[in-house]
């Protein structure tokens, strides 16, 4: 199935947003390419990708020492944004890197926005899930160290727990800037049985990949007021993401400073 | 209640210049936007800051935001007490929530004062 071009070449069809859907790969390249697309995108990006291998990601505060349990050989990052731990198996994880200004400058509000496109995706697959707005949960992060674990408010659940990890970094220089980090889990990790997946509503199959993700990349362009346009990474942005994947995300002191 | 004497960048930091000591935090404006505040990262003291350039990164609502020094010089007190007590900056934004002292060097080319600062926050929405 072919990405959404929302662009016929003839009218007006405002900003663009950049759509880029990557193959999976490991965790120190994916938060290269979203720390390079937070750098240096020239306009709103979409990234789509996953993981392999499959890996844990540490929020950005987050302390290595209260991993140490994790299976040896474990891929381990630090992400920059904020937030729990993941364990990224089966997902689909996507990155949008854009203007602030294109966003709530409310951070909670963002994250409402967002997530409400991201629950109308899913509704059209059959998925039901809601964000949490009861009082029951906790507005500001747990004691967990997994982002999963305990939802907090305006997370996206189902009656089986949080089914979307998300997660922010903002740069507030001439040009406020925000990278947003999206897992949205199709299937259980294996390490994080408290996880609500999709696959609890609906079967798992290729057919099903590619409509969500297509449905997904609807809604966020459309939520964001912007039209979507297949496109790929600039060879400053990958160069970018090479030298952020040696210096930055595969060295064992950036992972290790907390 | 806002003190008259202090400057502000676009970026919401302040910083309260007395003689060649400048006193820096983050505004009540963006205290609001942040929300729900749970970690704050300040740097060491003898470590030099720039203006325009990040001291320190402040996290709320699973979002990293970091904070841009209005000032250069050298960092002569953090408040460390500050990161256990993340309350503060809600209650005393300008007060006791202060984040870094420097010993000033030079200030940021763009700061602005409390009036100009409050029109570019109605900007901002």
């Amino acid at each position: 199935m072919p990405l959404p071009d929302q662009t016929d070449g003839q009218h007006d069809i405002g900003q663009r947003l950049r759509v880029l859907v990557d193959a999976p790969a490991e965790a120190a390249w994916n938060m290269a390419v979203d720390g390079a697309l937070l750098e240096l995108a020239e306009g709103p990006t979409l990234r789509i990708y996953g993981w392999q291998p499959h890996a844990v990601s540490l929020g950005y505060f987050q302390k290595i020492a209260d991993f140490a349990d994790l299976p040896k050989g474990t891929s381990i990052v630090r992400r920059t944004t904020g937030g729990g731990a993941i364990h990224h198996g089966d997902e689909l994880t996507f990155s949008l890197a854009l203007p602030a200004s294109l966003l709530p400058s409310d951070i909670a509000e963002s994250y409402v926005v967002l997530h409400d496109a991201i629950v109308r995706a899913l509704a059209a697959i059959g998925v039901t899930c809601c964000r949490a707005t009861s009082s029951k949960v906790a507005t500001a992060r747990p004691n967990s160290r997994w982002c999963f674990e305990t939802p907090v408010r305006d997370d996206l659940i189902t009656d089986a727990g949080k089914l979307l990890g998300s997660a922010q970094r903002r740069t507030n220089t001439a040009e406020p800037r925000v990278l947003h980090h999206g897992s949205l889990v199709l299937n259980q990790p294996q390490h994080t049985p408290f996880v609500a997946a999709v696959c609890d509503q609906v079967a798992i199959t290729e057919v099903l990949r590619r409509d969500l993700q297509t449905r997904l990349i609807a809604e966020l362009t459309n939520v964001l007021g912007l039209t979507a346009q297949p496109g790929e990474r600039t060879a400053a942005e990958n160069a970018m993401a090479a030298r952020l994947c040696d210096e930055q995300f595969r060295n064992p002191t950036h992972l290790s400073r907390r | 209640m806002r003190p008259d004497d202090l400057k502000f960048q676009k970026s919401h930091e302040w910083c309260k210049i007395d003689g060649d000591v400048a006193t820096i935090g983050i505004s009540d404006y963006a205290v609001s936007h942040l929300s729900d505040l749970v970690f704050l990262d300040l740097p060491d003291v003898g470590s030099t800051v720039t203006a325009g350039e990040s001291f320190g990164e402040i996290e709320s609502v699973k979002a990293v935001s970091s904070l841009y020094s209005p000032v250069t010089g050298e960092v002569l007190e953090s408040n460390e007490e500050l990161g256990d007590s993340l309350e503060w900056l809600s209650e005393e934004p300008f007060g006791k929530a202060w984040m870094i002292k420097v010993k000033l060097t030079a200030e940021g080319s763009d700061l602005m004062d409390g009036a100009a600062y409050d029109a570019h926050c109605k900007a901002e929405g």
